[in-house]
């Protein structure tokens, strides 16, 4: 079973996330589902990483980390001066750049 | 051998610059001083090289090329900054220098209390380096290069009062009138590359002569297209219309530049380029022609004006008419005595003029002066010296070499008698307007005695007395000149004699010294019987055979007239509407293509989510 079971739980997981980013109109919301797609990608290298006895992907799942918390810390700051500016939070309404 | 001869062009450069970026924070007596000192210093530096080349042999004083370094070398073209010296660029850089000096210190005084006083004396002072350029460039590149630039400053200097309109419009038209030039000058040069593969005067000069049989084509359009620069430079017909506007400029620019040095360079290219011209006797005879015809023809109109300046203006056409006939006839080192004479009595004439009008406070009509011999007794004395040695008087420096170009014109091999016709007429109207500015001007009572006439300080005096006496005795330099330049020249121009002719040719041109004093000195009736016995050559005369006129019919008319055209047409209808155009289609399909971005992150995601599909699919299915 091993690695197949891997394989279908990061995918479940990731789909989860996906699908979520592109239903939901919070972006905090849509944060968590960035993240879930995250670990899961994370999930799967840290476990390919046992199974082939190499660390390379557990390092680079460590700089997942790193970059998705850099990530956060850059995105809630937009979204809490939005929230301040305009007292709501909906993505659709989000849209003064528009062509 | 010559490098040092670098310094001469060097130092009026530095004048130019220094004055240029810190003359307006100077005061006026410093500004002047370095404007000054950097040309008397230039002068001294071409002294020393004149001594040095005095004590050479002739054999050897030629084709000193003095290299900088080397600028471009691309393939076979090869471009040194270098300066050439020999006995005729030493000899120009001594008239530049030397009269440029004189005016120079002048012009301390004339232009005093002007509010652009250093801006003045940094034109000066780029006039004077590019000058020497001009004179001392070693091929014909260096020869544009400073061509351009000496019709730059004539320009800056000629619109100098800059919120004088007439100034201006005078500027811009000498400057358009050598631009033609000048790209006549451009044009040649590409032949010569075309057929020499060089630019340097040296190999050029000593490849024609194996290159070319007498009157090929090629020669034949190379020296004309020389020659249109030279005759835009120079006045000469056609390209003349420039130089009597010239005068709108401050009058020591019209004794510098106007006289002395600028439009003599023409003569001085002839010169230079005398192998190529000894090969095209068919260009040589045109020189001649239009040099003579020239002569006569601003002569004639210089008899009629009114404006002290540009009776003087119309005299140095006349006189580089001269010139240009000596050269044209092959007497080149005759023509180069002439243009040194000229450089002396005409810068004269011009300081002396402006003299006067410094002392009537600006007022350039001679029919508004009168009596001022006794006012002003050392300009008058100065000016006398300067008409009578334009006039040819016997003994004065005109005398001398305007009696050779007269000789040569009939004996020399390219010579004939109707040259030697239209020179002696040309030289008996010399005699005569020089004379009637000079009877208006000093003799009679004064005839605006509102205006308390003064005699000028003694800084403008002493370049007047200066330049007096080198028109005085200037002449015994010929025997020298003629021997210095023997070298670059070939040979020496020989001497014709033949009393009678000379008889002749004095006698007309005392004549005309008599036929102005019986006119203006006794009684105005005389005056007026003769404006009314030539009233139609009288008019055609003071309106200078209405050569502007006809050039604004043939030429300024129709091209504004296309102009105007091509504005209201072609430019609103084709290159409008084509611009308009193109911003409609681009804006057009902008606008489809910005529909992409709706401004919202669900859809962006969602293209994001479809495209890695599309990709994944790519890859794991193809």
């Amino acid at each position: 079973m091993g690695n197949q079971f891997l394989l279908i739980i990061s995918a479940t997981i990731f789909c989860i996330g996906s699908v979520g980013f592109l239903i939901r109109r919070n972006p905090l919301i849509m944060f968590m589902c960035i993240e879930l797609m995250l670990n899961a990608v994370n999930l799967l290298l840290v476990g390919y990483s046992g199974f082939l006895n190499s660390l390379d992907g557990q390092i680079f799942a460590l700089m997942i980390m790193a970059v998705a918390a850099a990530e956060v810390v850059v995105g809630l700051a937009i979204i809490l001066t939005i929230f301040r500016t305009r007292h709501e939070l909906d993505v659709d309404h989000m849209n003064v750049l528009k062509g | 051998m010559f490098l040092y001869a670098w310094l001469i062009l060097i130092l009026p450069l530095l004048g130019f610059v220094a004055l240029s970026w810190v003359g307006n924070r100077l005061p006026e007596k410093l500004a002047g001083l370095a404007g000054c000192a950097t040309v008397g210093a230039s002068f001294l530096v071409t002294l020393i090289c004149a001594g040095k080349m005095i004590g050479l042999e002739p054999a050897d004083r030629l084709n000193h090329v003095e290299i900088l370094y080397t600028w471009i070398s691309s393939g076979s073209f090869n471009l040194d900054l270098a300066i050439l010296v020999d006995p005729l660029s030493i000899f120009m850089f001594l008239i530049v220098t030397g009269v440029g000096f004189l005016i120079h210190v002048y012009s301390i005084s004339y232009m005093k209390g002007d509010p652009e006083f250093s801006r003045f004396f940094a034109y000066l002072n780029l006039f004077i380096f590019s000058m020497l350029l001009l004179v001392a460039a070693a091929d014909f590149f260096f020869l544009i290069v400073g061509w351009a630039l000496v019709g730059l400053a004539s320009y800056l200097l000629i619109g100098f009062w800059r919120d004088k309109t007439s100034a201006v419009l005078a500027a811009r038209k000498a400057f358009i009138m050598n631009v033609i030039g000048d790209v006549g000058m451009v044009i040649a040069a590409f032949v010569i590359f075309d057929n020499f593969g060089t630019l340097n005067f040296v190999d050029v000069f000593s490849a024609a002569p194996d290159q070319f049989r007498l009157n090929d084509d090629t020669i034949l359009l190379i020296t004309l297209l020389l020659l249109v620069g030279a005759f835009a430079k120079s006045a000469q017909l056609p390209l003349h219309t420039w130089l009597p506007d010239a005068m709108e400029g401050p009058t020591p620019v019209s004794a510098l530049i106007h006289a002395a040095t600028m439009v003599t360079a023409g003569v001085y290219l002839v010169a230079r380029c005398h192998v190529l011209y000894e090969l095209a006797p068919y260009t040589m005879f045109l020189i001649a022609g239009i040099g003579a015809l020239t002569a006569i023809f601003a002569g004639s109109m210089a008899l009629v004006q009114y404006d002290i300046k540009r009776v003087i203006a119309y005299s140095t056409m006349s006189q580089l008419g001269f010139m240009f006939l000596a050269v044209g006839v092959g007497a080149f080192s005759i023509g180069m005595f002439h243009l040194m004479t000229h450089a002396f009595f005409k810068a004269l004439l011009f300081l002396a003029a402006g003299s006067v009008i410094h002392g009537l406070n600006g007022e350039q009509d001679i029919r508004k002066m009168g009596g001022l011999r006794k006012v002003m007794p050392l300009t008058h004395i100065t000016f006398l010296v300067g008409a009578l040695a334009l006039a040819g008087f016997p003994l004065t420096s005109g005398f001398f070499s305007k009696e050779a170009i007269i000789m040569s014109s009939f004996y020399s091999p390219l010579g004939n008698f109707v040259f030697w016709g239209i020179a002696v007429i040309a030289a008996g109207m010399t005699g005569f307007y020089i004379f009637r500015v000079y009877f208006y001007t000093f003799y009679g009572s004064s005839r605006s005695p509102e205006v308390h006439s003064h005699e000028s300080p003694l800084v403008m005096l002493g370049p007047l007395l200066a330049l007096a006496g080198l028109a005085l005795v200037g002449g015994v330099l010929g025997p020298w000149t003629h021997e210095f330049l023997a070298p670059v020249f070939g040979v020496e121009s020989p001497h014709y004699h033949d009393v009678m002719l000379e008889t002749v040719t004095v006698v007309i041109g005392l004549g005309g010294i008599l036929i102005a004093a019986l006119i203006y000195l006794t009684s105005s009736d005389r005056l007026e019987f003769a404006k009314q016995a030539f009233a139609p050559l009288y008019d055609l005369l003071l309106n200078k055979y209405y050569v502007d006129e006809i050039y604004d019919f043939l030429i300024v008319k129709p091209t504004k007239a296309i102009g105007v055209f091509l504005e209201e047409k072609g430019e609103k209808y084709g290159i409008d509407y084509a611009v308009d155009e193109v911003g409609r289609q681009v804006r057009y399909v902008s606008s489809l293509v910005s529909l992409w971005q709706s401004g919202k992150v669900r859809t962006y995601a969602l293209n994001m989510m479809a495209g890695l599909v599309v990709v994944l699919l790519f890859v794991v299915f193809l």
